[in-house]
């Protein structure tokens, strides 16, 4: 086949393809464009995730009507004028790509008016090309209509996510827009619902209490913005330790005031929390970091999503150390440094034995180093197929573990896991009977989430209800409880729900709203480590395990067991 | 210090005060009991910096002093000593507490007096005086009622309402509320509304089960403590800060049906019903049918494993049949203080709250919310 120039339609297509990858990448561009034109507020409108109609606009200083046309041309931008404006690049955007990309892929509608001009104007495209023009009036600035998305490439329409998804990228965008621009006003509308509003008074907190509502702000510490001249300065907001996440979505970073991901950034700042925060748990940060604009490059990445730093070290260590000082100064007990054994930094293999090998551990003789490969054959967990031995209950460990013997000689049970199990089998049952039992609220409670969990949640709210739960949604990213599973009466209800939806958000197109309900309500409901339990406790709490279908793990996937056999106990302590 | 005293009063005494013990603090003298001379007595003091317990007993003082001594310890072993006179003697040098009772001596080695936190009566800003007995029929009447998770603070205490001619208590855990009130006799003059942690109400109620005059209750509100004073014995406790709910908004104005019934009979075929309720959740169902002046209840809970129990009840009902669910545990927390023959349970529908008032009797309201099976 010979080698031709490809025709311009199609290379236009591959190009947006590259900016443009959903709604919310639409909704990106636009909002940069109106940042970048002044504009003091925002107003964005999505419906059906932004997949049937995206709506920007603002108030900036709009585009000259003798400009319009050339704004929607390939790589025609008002923002750099040489190749040296690329080095030191002050503007959100600055590729002039933006427009043209979004265009070739939609039917778009633009009405604009420049301050200084007395008329605006209305045009009109579709897949690129321009259908309509004709002077209008309207206020100064800059309104622009995104409709059908992706009308022209079937393929990609194929892609997106459902509107649930999308929306919610758009939410996460926004607010995230909304952080690193205090000072402006911005508003998203999903359909007939405002998800987000804030105040635009120029206090980073003010927009944290509009995102994440007051009961997160107040457990956020403030990072002052440092008064001299440094090369890196970095400030903001960080949770408390208390405040955790199952995933690191609330783990924000803006680069002169870019929002960027980062993963190096993000660890610099999961490190800072180590020891305070569960294992598994991310922190909450919203961080600012300014340098001089030679000093990042922003032009890796076809979305800007990446950048480069010229002296990496240098952000990643003022990073940690602003992180780091702050949570010393608020956090009054210094976190402990663990000796470092000879062993540290060795790992157990795999993520499903890890109560093993810690286990093999303690077995050795004083003085004598474990030979590691040793630890898989000396402790295992019993066969998964195999039904519970009879087990006596011999006493607890450390308020954790139960320790009994079988006639393989001795088991060490994961209380928790153990009934976390149980409760599982038994919510699972219930379900299958289709007997759900929940209990109404003396007042109806309400949740603050944030506008991604919001969106997830509404979307959901039928899927909670099959397993008693009754929320309503109270304007914003409020919602208000009235009814519950009868199994969480006594529970922190919000924590719960908070669980629920963050294990929805990472489970993404996998997730089974049905098994990640009964996951959540079982670990919420079960026993607890660290709770004292009886002997006749333990035992009901076996009899019980006995009768489930998988004794041998957790709902998690954890193991509710190890087993230390008779044999293993003879060798160890030199019988044979 | 040199004291002696009777080995009852002294261990009656150390019971007393025990409950206020710390029990995992990081401030050792908290653990301690202080033992100190007051007027002629002997006074014990505990205090966990949320509640604080002081008690007198009679007591010969040859020598003034004080120093404060293992709680469990000492109460142990003064426990197990005959019932006869006990001296005691501090050595000021090594804060040591020697006692000797009949045949028996020990040394207790304790921690300066000048450690322990001071137990501060508060100046008042107003007094109130609750009959010990109508006090402890509030108490109970509400305290089971208060939530025992943290996850909101208010809700771990007992609102109590106190103005010129009455006092009422009122706890909600997020699904029931109850909701006690009694008169009294020169209140003060100015309402007020406090929040007492359940549980420094319910030492109230232990320690002064055997009181029988008035137990005078002193609000700091500046301090942000209460103060509880009777016999020989002063409690005092910080209060919850925070907002309680708007209890009287929650209790329903009107019903659909009332049911009045035995209280006895009621609580017994609830308590048969929990047993099988249990294990699902304790729901139980209530059928209410009228019929011409009577009617009855009808009450049944099921075990999809176990097997199911219906009871049947007369009752005297008043409007619309209906069926609605419970969990059984909080009536039966419910009827288990109301102390009337008869009791009325006044509901709407299945899915609005159901209220149980004593007949002709004491003032009391508990509001309870239904639980719904859907399949």
């Amino acid at each position: 086949m010979p080698i031709r120039i490809l025709p311009p339609e199609v290379a236009v297509k591959i190009a947006a393809g590259e900016v443009i990858e959903r709604p919310a990448s639409v909704a990106k561009e636009l909002i940069e464009n109106a940042i970048d034109a002044g504009a003091q507020e925002i107003h964005v409108e999505i419906a059906q995730g932004g997949r049937r109609l995206v709506k920007v606009s603002d108030d900036g200083c709009g585009i000259p009507a003798d400009e319009v046309e050339l704004a929607f041309a390939r790589h025609a931008t008002s923002k750099l004028q040489s190749v040296e404006d690329l080095y030191r690049v002050r503007t959100l955007g600055f590729r002039g790509e933006a427009l043209a990309s979004i265009a070739a892929v939609s039917r778009l509608t633009l009405t604009t008016r420049a301050a200084d001009e007395k008329v605006g104007t209305l045009i009109r495209l579709e897949g690129g090309e321009i259908i309509h023009r004709e002077p209008l009036g309207r206020p100064p600035g800059t309104m622009v209509l995104v409709e059908n998305l992706f009308f022209n490439t079937p393929v990609r329409l194929k892609f997106l996510r459902s509107d649930t998804t999308e929306a919610g990228h758009v939410a996460r965008l926004l607010s995230s827009y909304a952080l690193a621009f205090p000072e402006k006003r911005f508003t998203l509308q999903n359909g007939s619902r405002l998800v987000l509003r804030t105040t635009g008074t120029g206090a980073l907190y003010d927009a944290i209490v509009a995102i994440y509502g007051v009961d997160v702000a107040e457990q956020m510490f403030p990072i002052p913005r440092p008064e001299e001249d440094q090369p890196v300065k970095v400030w903001g907001y960080i949770g408390a330790p208390s405040l955790h996440r199952s995933n690191r979505l609330e783990i924000i970073f803006f680069v002169n005031r870019r929002w960027v991901q980062d993963n190096a950034l993000s660890y610099a700042i999961t490190e800072a929390y180590r020891t305070l925060i569960p294992q598994g748990r991310y922190p909450v940060a919203i961080l600012n970091i300014e340098l001089p604009p030679e000093q990042v490059d922003v032009n890796i990445h076809p979305t800007k999503r990446e950048v480069r730093f010229r002296q990496k070290n240098l952000v990643f260590v003022s990073v940690q150390k602003a992180v780091r000082s702050t949570l010393m100064a608020k956090h009054s007990v210094p976190a402990v440094q663990v000796p470092r054994s000879p062993l540290a930094g060795w790992r157990p293999p795999a993520r499903s034995t890890p109560s093993q090998a810690h286990m093999a551990l303690e077995l050795y003789r004083p003085g004598e180093l474990p030979r590691l490969g040793d630890s898989q054959e000396r402790l295992s967990t019993p066969p998964q197929t195999e039904r519970l031995p009879m087990l006596r209950v011999l006493g607890q460990l450390a308020q954790t573990y139960i320790i009994a013997e079988g006639p393989g000689g001795m088991y060490l049970i994961d209380q928790h896991a153990a009934h976390e199990r149980i409760r599982y089998e038994e919510l699972k049952a219930q379900r299958e009977r289709a007997e759900v039992a929940s209990q109404e609220l003396l007042e109806p409670l309400p949740i603050e989430l944030s506008p991604r969990q919001a969106t997830l949640l509404e979307a959901h709210l039928e899927d909670l209800a099959l397993y008693g739960f009754e929320i309503i949604p109270f304007g914003g990213s409020t919602f208000l409880v009235k009814r519950v599973p009868a199994q969480l009466v006594g529970q922190a209800i919000a924590a719960a729900i908070m669980e629920l939806l963050d294990a929805a958000i990472d489970g993404g197109k996998d997730f089974s709203w049905e098994e990640q309900t009964l996951i959540t309500l079982a670990c919420h409901t079960a026993i607890r480590a660290g709770q004292t339990l009886s002997l006749e406790e333990m035992r009901t709490l076996i009899q019980q395990l006995e009768k489930t279908s998988l004794p041998h793990t957790c709902p998690h996937g954890r193991p509710t067991m190890i087993h230390l056999s008779q044999a293993q106990l003879e060798k160890e302590f030199g019988r044979r | 210090m040199k004291v002696s005293c009777l080995q009852e009063n002294l261990a009656r005494g150390l019971s007393i005060v025990g409950r206020a013990v710390a029990t995992r603090s990081t401030l050792p003298v908290l653990a301690n009991i202080l033992l100190s001379t007051d007027a002629g007595r002997l006074k014990l003091s505990a205090t966990n910096l949320e509640i604080g317990i002081n008690c007198w007993i009679g007591a010969q003082v040859e020598q003034e002093g004080a120093v404060t001594v293992p709680a469990r310890l000492l109460t142990e072993f003064v426990n197990s000593l005959p019932a006869e006179r006990i001296d005691m003697e501090l050595l000021p040098r090594t804060q040591t507490l020697n006692l000797k009772c009949s045949r028996f001596e020990a040394n207790i080695r304790g921690i300066d007096a000048q450690e322990f936190p001071p137990i501060i009566i508060p100046e008042e800003d107003s007094r109130a005086n609750i009959p010990a007995e109508v006090l402890r029929r509030m108490i109970d009447q509400v305290v089971f009622a208060a939530a025992t998770d943290e996850s909101r603070p208010v809700l771990t205490g007992v609102l109590a309402e106190v103005s010129a001619e009455s006092l009422t208590f009122a706890a909600a855990d997020g699904y029931r509320l109850s909701v006690s009130s009694a008169s009294l006799e020169n209140g003060p003059e100015t309402p007020l509304s406090l929040i007492i942690p359940a549980r420094a109400l319910q030492e109230l109620r232990r320690i002064s089960a055997e009181a029988e005059g008035a137990v005078q209750m002193l609000v700091a509100q500046s301090r942000n403590q209460v103060f509880f004073h009777f016999d020989d014995i002063d409690l005092i406790s910080q209060l919850v800060e925070g907002t309680f709910p708007n209890y009287k908004q929650i209790i329903p104005t009107s019903y659909n049906t009332r049911t009045v019934l035995d209280t006895g009979e009621f609580l017994k075929a609830m308590r048969m019903a929990f047993i099988f309720a249990r294990d699902s959740s304790n729901i139980v169902r209530l059928q209410i049918t009228p019929n011409g002046g009577g009617g009855r209840l009808v009450i049944s809970a099921s075990s999809a494993e176990y097997g199911d129990n219906v009871s049947e009840l007369d009752a005297v009902v008043e409007g619309q049949p209906i069926e609605i669910a419970f969990n059984a545990r909080y009536l039966i927390d419910a009827l288990n203080v109301i102390d009337t023959e008869q009791v009325a349970l006044e509901t709407r529908d299945p899915s609005s709250p159901g209220v149980i008032r004593p007949v002709d009797g004491t003032d009391f309201v508990h509001v309870v919310m239904p639980m719904h099976i859907s399949r």
